[in-house]
């Protein structure tokens, strides 16, 4: 199984992906999934810049989901990133057999109330924090790997009584 | 004489508060730089905010950042594409600083950026310690 980690943080690829996670897992391949970044060949190139000591691969929810199991049987580790909880939500549903995501950094924007310092969530993110966690699949908040992982409905007991 | 090349400060928690506060305490009274932290801050809205400070330099200018792969880096350069003379510098430290304040109104943004970027390298230097 390569696949080490599944990310949901709105940054991507940044400083606590590259530094502290990629330290950690010291990962291969990260797979970043977002159907508008795919979409751009700029956002594309400069993604992979960003990471140089992994191999960077952007590609859409539907490729992703298709790549999934050839992906874990490769030789890991790996990342995979997406940028919110409908992406999450939308890669299970397109079949990726994803059991956990690490919330790592779901930022304030109007509507979004506070969960902790990094993770603010609205109803539609709560909707699919739901589906996701009617699938049975394990949400859970930490940063960095030197903090401890939280189960987001630890910090949200609404969302288990579903 | 250039026009002065105007600089953004984009770094994480409070470093580029701080770097600024320890130049001006250097350089004295420092004007025409600006700050930003991206703590808190999606890419989406740290990219608004690093274009709303950079969009009313028509002659170019420098974003500088702390570390490549960050995602003040990756704003900086999202938000400085099809602008005209504008880099991002990574790895912005004190001596760099100090000379990007000394010189910056005698060199072009893109000339500026070489020359910051060789005064960091030659900033990092060891002095080992002597026997006593």
């Amino acid at each position: 199984m390569s696949w080490a980690l599944h990310r949901v943080d709105d940054r991507l690829i940044h400083g606590q992906v590259v530094v502290a996670w990629g330290r950690h897992l010291r990962p291969r391949r990260i797979w970043v999934v977002d159907d508008a970044t795919a979409a751009s060949a700029w956002e594309r190139k400069l993604l992979t810049s960003a990471a140089p000591d992994s191999e960077v691969r952007v590609v859409t929810v539907v490729e992703a989901a298709a790549a999934y199991p050839e992906e874990a049987a490769a030789e890991g580790p790996a990342i995979l990133l997406v940028r919110n909880l409908a992406t999450a939500a939308g890669l299970l549903e397109a079949g990726a057999p994803i059991l956990r995501f690490n919330l790592g950094g779901i930022h304030y924007a109007p509507g979004r109330t506070k969960v902790n310092d990094y993770i603010y969530l609205d109803d539609e993110d709560r909707a699919h924090a739901r589906r996701l966690l009617a699938r049975g699949v394990i949400l859970s908040v930490q940063d960095v790997p030197g903090t401890r992982a939280v189960p987001l409905a630890e910090l949200e007991p609404d969302l288990a009584r579903a | 004489m250039s026009l002065r090349v105007p600089a953004l400060l984009v770094m994480h928690s409070d470093l580029g508060a701080a770097l600024l506060r320890a130049a001006s305490s250097v350089y004295g009274p420092v004007e025409d730089v600006e700050v930003l932290s991206n703590e808190g801050l999606s890419r989406d809205t740290l990219e608004t905010r690093i274009e709303e400070r950079v969009e009313g330099w028509t002659s170019g200018g420098l974003i500088l950042t702390d570390f490549w792969g960050g995602s003040c880096h990756l704003c900086g350069i999202s938000a400085a594409r099809g602008h005209g003379d504008m880099a991002v510098i990574t790895g912005l430290n004190l001596p760099t600083l100090l000379d990007y304040l000394h010189n910056r109104d005698q060199y072009a943004p893109l000339e500026l950026a070489e020359r910051l970027r060789q005064k960091g390298r030659d900033s990092i230097r060891i002095h080992q310690a002597e026997t006593a």
